[in-house]
């Protein structure tokens, strides 16, 4: 079977603490992968380390067969990786159009003479989140009147728009009511339907099992689980990560 | 559109409240003085304007990056301390204003490296810069003024009259409001220092570097009050090693009337140049109106409070 994304034997420590021991860990096409642990388990760090926020000391990472090298998260959004931070998502200040270019933003003329195409990004910001089914008054509103859903919900159509082939959320149903909840876990499925692989990073081994093909569990820096849906319960996994943490 | 929609959208002009302060104060002080409201006097205002005005401008592009430099009250004596005393020196006009600035780009260069570097507030750094420039200033000239020795024709341009009350400074002081305004609203650097001052981990996260638009800032604070320093030098001809003292926090206050957040992510360099003019309004009506100079500052002070509480309840309605 070819993945999309492969990580092998990934190292990585910070000091004296090693944060992650020779895990592997790959995501194939098309699929959801839960990612699961408890806190200080890896799951940032590993994440961290595909995306090129953090350089791994060992370990090869292929992407659509290929070995690469992420020197940074804009290195990787180009090969098509697009990560959605709990909080380092949107900018709450900032109007929903300038938040959903912010980084990328459309321009008219050249040189020194360079000006923002605000009414192509308004128009293109606007058809993206209706095309994701939230509907917001203004794109000229600024992000700090959105729900939590909402915000996740457009960070994703950022992630659409601009092509991505996985996307990675990082504990997006933290701090979400329930029917929120709901509503991103159905982006999550929306987005396989596109043709996206999804790595979902969560706490929360309910949230994760409705919608995961597959569930990776991580403990102090290893990987102790690795299941196709069907073949564990909630139950059991939770019970893993237990005793997994008992184990210290 | 119905009402309560008008009222939003003017809302969402950043500028609003300030130039509604600056509404209210043409009338006040209209109805005090009749020498006010006069095309001579409301030109008088700009210039005076000017000289707080271009710093703001740049002050508040760096406060929106989230950011300070307290230390361009004293750089606004050092451009024109290099300047004229290479001028006395017998130097090429020109070359001595290029100097002056470059000097001014050094200043923002390590206001900017040292903060980013060391992660220590540019609050302090600026700080200390502002006390090690204004102790070597008074150091190298003992305490007196240099004045200018020599006729030099390129200071007509800098803050000569254009007629009238109207100086060039003033031109200058539009141009470059006119340009940063640009630069902030229109350009992908704009949209960049909002969100570098708004949420510096996300905009990070989406690959802008924060470090290099939050130095470009550094310098664009520090060139401005140094040129700022040398439209003033060009209407004096001569500089003071006190030049220029406080007028770092009159550019804050300048930026927070004009709706600028002190936290950054949100504000305006039109409305830190209004912020500038209203204060040089104020500064003027009263003094027309009869009342003692010394008023002055208490008004300013409240009108800043004032301002700032406005300025922040029209922002958690437009912007949350």
């Amino acid at each position: 079977m070819s993945y999309l994304v492969e990580m092998k034997n990934i190292w990585k420590s910070f000091g004296r603490v090693v944060a992650l021991k020779g895990v592997d860990f790959a995501v194939g096409h098309t699929e959801v992968v839960g990612l699961l642990g408890d806190n200080g388990a890896g799951k940032s760090t590993l994440v961290k380390v595909l995306v090129g926020y953090y350089q791994p000391d060992k370990g090869e990472i292929y992407f659509e067969g290929r070995p690469v090298k992420f020197n940074s998260p804009r290195d990787a959004r180009e090969h098509g990786i697009e990560t959605v931070y709990q909080d380092l998502a949107l900018v709450n200040l900032m109007p929903l159009w300038r938040n959903f270019f912010l980084g990328r933003e459309i321009v008219r003329g050249f040189g020194p003479f360079r000006y923002l195409d605000k009414k192509k990004m308004r128009k293109i910001a606007r058809e993206a989140l209706s095309d994701i089914g939230i509907s917001v008054r203004s794109v000229d509103d600024t992000v700090a009147f959105l729900s939590g859903g909402e915000r996740q919900a457009v960070a994703i159509a950022r992630a659409y728009h601009f092509g991505a082939k996985l996307l990675i959320l990082d504990e997006p149903t933290a701090a979400l009511s329930v029917g929120e909840t709901k509503r991103v876990l159905e982006h999550i499925l929306e987005a396989k339907k596109r043709g996206i692989s999804v790595v979902l990073i969560s706490h929360n081994i309910y949230h994760v099992y409705e919608v995961a093909d597959r569930l990776v569990i991580l403990e102090r820096g290893e990987k102790i689980g690795d299941y196709k849906r069907e073949e564990v319960t909630p139950k059991q996994v939770m019970e893993l990560i237990a005793a997994a943490a008992g184990v210290k | 559109m119905t009402k309560e929609k008008v009222i939003l959208e003017s809302l969402r002009i950043k500028e609003f409240g300030a130039i509604v302060g600056v509404a209210i104060f043409l009338v006040m002080f209209s109805l005090l003085s009749n020498r006010f409201l006069t095309a001579e006097n409301l030109f008088n205002t700009l210039t005076m304007a000017a000289e707080l005005g271009i710093i703001s401008i740049g002050v508040a592009m760096l406060i929106i990056s989230g950011e300070f430099d307290l230390s361009v009250g004293s750089v606004f004596a050092v451009a024109p301390m290099v300047f004229a005393t290479m001028i006395n020196a017998n130097l090429n006009p020109y070359f001595s204003l290029l100097a002056a600035l470059l000097v001014c780009v050094g200043i923002g260069v390590v206001n900017g490296t040292v903060t980013l570097k060391t992660g220590i507030p540019s609050f302090i750094t600026t700080l200390g810069m502002m006390m090690f420039w204004r102790g070597i200033l008074l150091a190298v000239t003992g305490g007196f003024p240099i004045i200018l020795s020599r006729r030099v024709d390129m200071l007509q341009y800098l803050g000569g009259r254009v007629v009238g009350g109207l100086r060039y400074s003033a031109i200058w002081f539009l141009i470059l409001a006119f340009v940063f305004w640009i630069v902030l609203e229109k350009t992908r650097f704009g949209n960049w220092v909002f969100a570098t001052g708004g949420n510096p981990g996300a905009a990070r996260a989406l690959g802008i570097s924060t470090d290099r638009v939050k130095l470009t800032n550094f310098i664009f604070s520090s060139v401005l009050a140094g040129f700022s320093g040398l439209t003033t030098f060009a209407r004096f001809r001569l500089v003071d090693p006190t030049f220029g003292q406080e007028l770092e926090l009159e550019a804050i206050a300048s930026a927070v009337m004009g709706g600028t957040l002190l936290t950054g992510g949100y504000g305006s360099v039109v409305g830190a140049s209004i912020g500038a003019f209203m204060i040089s309004m104020v500064r003027n009506g009263l003094v027309l109106a009869g009342a003692p100079a010394y008023w002055y500052r208490a008004f300013i002070g409240v009108i800043l409070i004032v301002a700032a509480v406005i300025n922040a309840r029209i922002r958690k309605k437009v912007a949350g």
